[in-house]
C-alpha cells in the first residue's frame, strides 16, 4: 500500500502550508463554511496544516480506524469548542481532502497507466480515512451536544 | 468519461436489489451501524434500492447539489423518523457507496491508462455526490434535532415567558410576582394573626418560589429567601408559643428549591443556546 501512497503523502507532506493557504483561502469564502468567514486566518490555517502533516500517519498506520479515531475525536472537540456547527465542521473537512486533489491534479502529478492505478489506490484509502472521520466526527459531536438527553432510549 | 460512467449507471440500476440486499446484509451486523440490527429486511433493503435506483439522476445532472439536496433530505428525515442517530445513518449511507464500489470493481477490469483515467473520474464524480450527501444530511439532522429539542423544552418556555415577539414580559413578570408576593404576605397574617396556625398553606408559596427560579435563575432565590424571612417574621409576631422548628425547616426547603430549579434553568438555557449555536 505504501508505495502507490508515498507520492501523494509526499506531495501533500512537501506542501503542506501551501495546500493549506488554499484550503483557507476556500473555506472563509464558502456559502457552506459561513462560521469560517470572520475567524482568524492563523488558527485556521492550524487546522489544516496540522492535518496535512498527520496525513501520513494516518495513511500508512496499521490500525487506520484507532489512529483515525484519537486524531479526529480531537478536530470535533476544538470545533465544537470554537462553536463550528458540526454540519460546516464536517464540510471544512472534505474541503482539506480537495484541496489535496486539486493540489495534485494542478501539479499533474499522475499521468501513465501505473500513476493512474495508483491515484484511484491513493483515492480509495483517502476515501476510507474520511468514511471514519465522517463518522468519528459526527459521533463525537453528538456526544458533546448530549444529544442523548433528547432521544427515545433505543437510540 | 460518460461511457464508463453510462456502464456503470446501466450495471447499478439492473443489480440495485443484489447490492441492497448486499448492502443490508453488512449493515444489520456491522458494528458502526447497531441500530440496524433490530431492524427488518424488508424495512432495510428499500433504502438502499431507493437510493440505487436514484443514482443515474444525481450522477448526471446539472446541478448535483441541489438534486442531491432533495434526494438526501428524504433519507435525513426517514432515517430521523426511525431514530437512527446521525453518525449511523451517515455510514450506512458510506456502506451504500463502498457496496457500489465494490460489486462494480469486482466485475469489471480495468486495464489501460484511458480505463483508469475514466474509473478515477467517476469515483470522483461519485464522491462529490457523497460530499455533498454528508453536508445535506448532517445539516437536516440538526434542524430536525433543533425542532425536537424546541418541541421538548416547549412547556418549560411557556412557563419562562420569553416570547421576544410578545412585547415586554418583564415588566409582566414582575407585577405577577409582586401580586403573589403580597398574596403570600396576606395569607401568612391570615393564618398566623387571624386563625393561630402554622399549617399547610406554606405550600402555596412554591408557585411564586418556582417561578422565580425559572424567570431570574439563580437572582429569583431571592423570592424564596423573602418568602422564608417572611413566616419566621409573622412567626416571631405571632405565634410566640409555637416552636420554630417546622417554619426553620420550611425556610430552609423553600430556598433549596429555589436552588435546584435555578441550576435545572440555567442548564436548559445553556442547552438551548448550545443548540442555537451549533445548529444555527
Amino acid at each position: 500500500m505504501k508505495a502507490y501512497a508515498t507520492k501523494l503523502i509526499d506531495l501533500t507532506e512537501n506542501n503542506a502550508e501551501k495546500i493549506a493557504r488554499q484550503w483557507a483561502k476556500d473555506v472563509r469564502t464558502n456559502e457552506k463554511t459561513s462560521s469560517y468567514h470572520g475567524a482568524d486566518d492563523e488558527r485556521i490555517l492550524l487546522q489544516a496544516t496540522e492535518f496535512y502533516h498527520h496525513f501520513r500517519e494516518m495513511f500508512v498506520h496499521d490500525a487506520p480506524y484507532r489512529h483515525a479515531e484519537k486524531y479526529f475525536e480531537h478536530y470535533a472537540e476544538e470545533r465544537y469548542r470554537e462553536g463550528i456547527p458540526l454540519h460546516e465542521a464536517v464540510y471544512a473537512l472534505i474541503l482539506m481532502r480537495r484541496h489535496i486533489w486539486l493540489y495534485a491534479e494542478f501539479q499533474a502529478i499522475f499521468i501513465t497507466a501505473v500513476e493512474h492505478r495508483q491515484a484511484v489506490e491513493s483515492l480509495s484509502r483517502t476515501i476510507l480515512m474520511f468514511d471514519y472521520a465522517m463518522y468519528i466526527i459526527t459521533r463525537k459531536y453528538r456526544e458533546l451536544m448530549k444529544l442523548e438527553w433528547f432521544e427515545t432510549p433505543n437510540t | 468519461m460518460k461511457a464508463y460512467a453510462t456502464k456503470l449507471i446501466d450495471f447499478i440500476e439492473t443489480k440495485s436489489e443484489e447490492m441492497a440486499r448486499q448492502w443490508a446484509a453488512d449493515v444489520r451486523k456491522n458494528p458502526r451501524t447497531p441500530s440496524y440490527h433490530v431492524m427488518t429486511e424488508e424495512k432495510v433493503i428499500p433504502q438502499a434500492i431507493f437510493f440505487y435506483t436514484h443514482f443515474r439522476q444525481m450522477f448526471f445532472t446539472k446541478n448535483p447539489y441541489d438534486t442531491a439536496k432533495g434526494f438526501f433530505a428524504r433519507y435525513a428525515e426517514e432515517r430521523f423518523r426511525d431514530k437512527i442517530p446521525l453518525q449511523e445513518a451517515l455510514y450506512a449511507l458510506i456502506l451504500m457507496r463502498r457496496h457500489l464500489w465494490l460489486y462494480a470493481e469486482f466485475r469489471t477490469a480495468y486495464e489501460t491508462s484511458v480505463d483508469l483515467h475514466q474509473m478515477a473520474e467517476g469515483l470522483n464524480r461519485t464522491i462529490l455526490m457523497f460530499d455533498y450527501a454528508m453536508y445535506q444530511i448532517t445539516e437536516k439532522y440538526q434542524e430536525l434535532i433543533a425542532r425536537d429539542v424546541d418541541r421538548k423544552l416547549g412547556a418549560i418556555k411557556t412557563l419562562r415567558m420569553e416570547d421576544p415577539a410578545s412585547g415586554n414580559k418583564g415588566v409582566f413578570k414582575a407585577g405577577l410576582m409582586g401580586v403573589m408576593l403580597l398574596a403570600a404576605c396576606v395569607l401568612t397574617y391570615y393564618y398566623h394573626a387571624t386563625l393561630g396556625v402554622d399549617v399547610i398553606f406554606t405550600h402555596l408559596f412554591y408557585i411564586p418560589i418556582i417561578l422565580a427560579a425559572i424567570w431570574w435563575r439563580r437572582a429569583g432565590i431571592i423570592v424564596a429567601v423573602f418568602l422564608g424571612l417572611l413566616i419566621l417574621a409573622s412567626h416571631a409576631l405571632f405565634l410566640r408559643d409555637i416552636p420554630y422548628t417546622s417554619d426553620i425547616i420550611r425556610g430552609v426547603i423553600f430556598v433549596l428549591t429555589a436552588f435546584v430549579v435555578a441550576r435545572m434553568a440555567e442548564s436548559l438555557k445553556k442547552v438551548e443556546d448550545l443548540f442555537k449555536t451549533l445548529t444555527t
